[in-house]
């Protein structure tokens, strides 16, 4: 979890599982095809699949809350976001608060002191940072693959997403992953991580 | 459950049709308004294909302006367009009416009704398509197959109500096909209990279409009003609310993409126990997965828009639980058809059967697309690399070219004989198997590559990065590939139409079963 979310541990082990289930799947259809030998199956086999695909969706559920609950946990309450202005990051355990609006097409980043700034924001390595982000036209997406984590952004709403930032200095991509309009591909943004490593503690 | 043993033996005869060149004595008149129901079901079949001749152009038109980063012909208005116009056409136009289609003829011999009742709504469901077609075509709108509001309601200019009246268009033709299946499975005389699982599938085809349909059509009405300025539902600015929009499109949208999936699973369950030559495994086993399939496919779809929340309630986990759970009933009919083939040897008809082949690539396609919704349900993992990238079109299109399609092609070249009264060119069709296996792999293999990688949906200039630029090079190859597979198609069915063999009586005969059931014969599994 060094980046909230992501293809990382528990969800590394979910994405073999998939794999493997495929990779069972196929052979057996293979097998069925071309190996001589043949094999009459049982009810009571496909009942035992059953649960061990059950046992497959409980751990699933269990994992995937598990993961998205504890990185939520991170997240202020909405009503301490609202506009955001008097948010206190530091108190509510962030490094740097940033205020982002999506428009057709692109994005304006507001730092805590209210200095815009278009289509890019500036973190430290290894910095905290929350994002509040709203719309004010269509349903945008705001995606950052660096961070392997996307929000949604419905008109009028707040979404607020959570990430600690790269250690390597760098521009890293934040794009519009919602079809938003003829634009869409042009909705592009980038974290720009520069300057000195945060300090721990 | 000795309707059960009828119905498990009646699965594995031959139809009660006998080939004949259908097509070659029917007037244009016949063709276009012939209540037949073999009739409606080939004309609905050759419109079907044309509209995925038109889905497949539009696909590799932009598909050759994606091959390499930049704007290369298309501009971002025609892209959209085209990509607009590829989703609708091959999701209302091909792939739901060409399965619907197929299973029309089917299922009177299926359950023994002789004809298709109702009929004349079958025709008027057919005609509401077509001009839904050519309203989506004459508008060009930009609004992608899912018109997101509020941004349906700000694009595609002054002909832009026209893909609105397609949509309503589009659910009342879907609404009367429902009642079309559901009044035909009623005409079925026996006990339910019996009732082949073609029977079953449409049964359940019918309840998806009746039950979700109205809400497409309350979309489709609403964007216009919306639109005119008579009210203001999806339309924030103005009070409106893209919540209500994303809970009542996805009502429909989610049971929607099932609405090819179960005809195509019918279809494969009618074909294979004739290419066997023996009952299937399990027809409980089907029925259960289908009766499940259904319940399950309307309680699913808020997992298309769950990165809306920041915090996710017990509702989200709800739909998270449900949408992991309609995993099974789709993993028990694959289980049913991999245990049929396995319970005893497969004659050797059916592996040099050209439908046969197909079945079995569009079973190897549902594994593949259909394995990653396990993945693809979970809000951890959706909510980081799978949700909006070209992840969600490679499982889409596993599941609906790789699967639905290919049954749709088994399904034609199955019928071939009974439309025309010849057999297909064998070579010709070899070729179009293969590259479509191969093509359609390529195709989902590096779409689920490029997902992996970030790749952003719907767009039509990208940045030059090298996981993306590579892929999406190979990936306009693939799609080539696929489209030479179609033109061979096409050219086979129009060829061999004049130029095939005489079809013989039963053009699906099996080979050498009686050899195989007197080694080792299959009972029902216990």
């Amino acid at each position: 979890m060094q980046y909230a979310l992501g293809l990382s541990g528990d969800a590394a082990i979910m994405f073999a599982i998939t794999v493997a289930l495929g990779v069972a799947g196929i052979l057996a259809l293979a097998m069925a095809l071309a190996w001589p030998k043949r094999w009459r199956l049982r009810y009571r086999m496909e009942i035992g699949f059953v649960v061990l695909l059950l046992g497959l969706v409980i751990y699933a559920d269990v994992n995937s809350s598990r993961t998205y609950q504890a990185y939520e946990a991170n997240l202020p309450e909405p009503a301490a976001l609202s506009g955001t202005k008097g948010f206190d990051a530091k108190r509510a355990g962030f490094d740097r608060a940033v205020r982002v609006y999506a428009f057709q097409w692109g994005f304006i980043f507001f730092d805590e002191s209210g200095k815009a700034s278009r289509n890019a924001v500036k973190v430290a390595p290894g910095e905290k940072v929350l994002f509040n982000i709203m719309s004010n036209d269509v349903i945008h997406g705001f995606n950052i693959p660096a961070a392997q984590l996307t929000t949604e952004l419905e008109p009028g709403g707040v979404s607020s997403i959570w990430i600690r930032a790269p250690d390597t200095p760098g521009k890293y991509l934040i794009q519009c992953l919602n079809y938003c309009g003829l634009g869409h591909a042009q909705m592009k943004a980038w974290l720009v991580v520069e300057g000195a490593a945060r300090q721990e503690g | 459950m000795a309707g059960t043993t009828t119905a498990r033996l009646e699965e594995t005869r031959g139809p009660d049709w006998k080939p004949e060149d259908l097509l070659g004595r029917l007037t244009l008149g016949e063709l276009l308004f012939s209540n037949d129901y073999r009739v409606i079901a080939l004309k609905t079949i050759l419109t079907s294909l044309v509209m995925l001749a038109l889905g497949g152009l539009f696909a590799l038109t932009f598909r050759t302006e994606l091959a390499a980063p930049g704007i290369q012909f298309l501009g971002a208005r025609p892209y959209l367009g085209l990509l607009t116009l590829h989703g609708m056409i091959m999701v209302f136009g091909f792939l739901i009416p060409i399965v619907i289609a197929i299973c029309y003829y089917m299922l009177p011999g299926s359950l023994k009704t002789g004809a298709l009742h109702w009929a004349g709504a079958a025709q008027a469901s057919y005609w509401l398509l077509v001009a839904a077609a050519l309203l989506l075509i004459i508008a060009r709108p930009d609004f992608t197959w899912t018109v997101y509001t509020p941004m349906s309601l700000r694009v595609g200019g002054s002909l832009v109500w026209m893909g609105y009246v397609a949509v309503l268009l589009v659910a009342v033709s879907e609404f009367l096909a429902g009642l079309v299946l559901l009044r035909n499975v009623f005409a079925w005389k026996g006990r339910w209990s019996g009732m082949p699982l073609m029977g079953w599938g449409m049964f359940s085809e019918a309840l998806l279409l009746l039950l979700s349909t109205p809400l497409l059509g309350a979309v489709g009405l609403f964007l216009l009003t919306d639109w005119l300025g008579a009210t203001a539902l999806f339309d924030p600015v103005r009070g409106g609310s893209t919540t209500a929009f994303l809970w009542m499109f996805w009502f429909y949208g989610h049971p929607a993409v099932y609405l090819p999936l179960v005809p195509a699973i019918a279809i494969l369950y009618t074909l294979l126990p004739r290419f066997l030559g023996r009952p299937l495994w399990s027809y409980v086993s089907g029925v259960v997965a289908f009766l499940l399939l259904l319940v399950l496919s309307f309680v699913v779809f808020h997992h298309h828009f769950q990165p809306v929340v920041s915090k996710h309630s017990w509702v989200q986990r709800a739909f998270q639980i449900l949408t992991l759970l309609i995993f099974i009933p789709s993993t028990l009919h694959v289980f049913n058809w991999i245990a049929s083939l396995w319970q005893d040897r497969i004659p050797a008809s059916a592996r040099a059967a050209l439908p046969f082949k197909f079945m079995m690539g569009a079973i190897f396609f549902l594994i593949l697309g259909g394995v990653t919704g396990y993945l693809n349900a979970q809000i951890s993992v959706d909510s980081s690399f799978i949700h909006n990238t070209y992840w969600i079109p490679a499982h889409f299109h596993a599941m609906f070219l790789g699967f639905v399609g290919q049954m749709a092609v088994a399904g034609i070249y199955y019928l071939y004989p009974y439309f025309t009264g010849r057999l297909y060119d064998e070579r010709l069709g070899n070729a179009h198997f293969w590259l479509w296996q191969l093509g359609i792999f390529a195709k989902v293999m590096l779409m689920y590559a490029l997902g992996y990688a970030y790749f952003p949906r719907w767009v039509v200039d990208y940045l030059p990065l090298a996981e993306w630029t590579t892929a999406q090079w190979w990936l306009t190859v693939a799609a080539y590939a696929i489209g030479l597979g179609f033109i061979l198609f096409i050219a086979n069915l129009a060829l061999s139409a004049r130029r095939g063999a005489k079809a013989p009586d039963d053009p699906w005969p099996v080979s050498d079963v009686e050899a195989d059931f007197g080694k080792a014969a299959a009972p029902a599994a216990k």
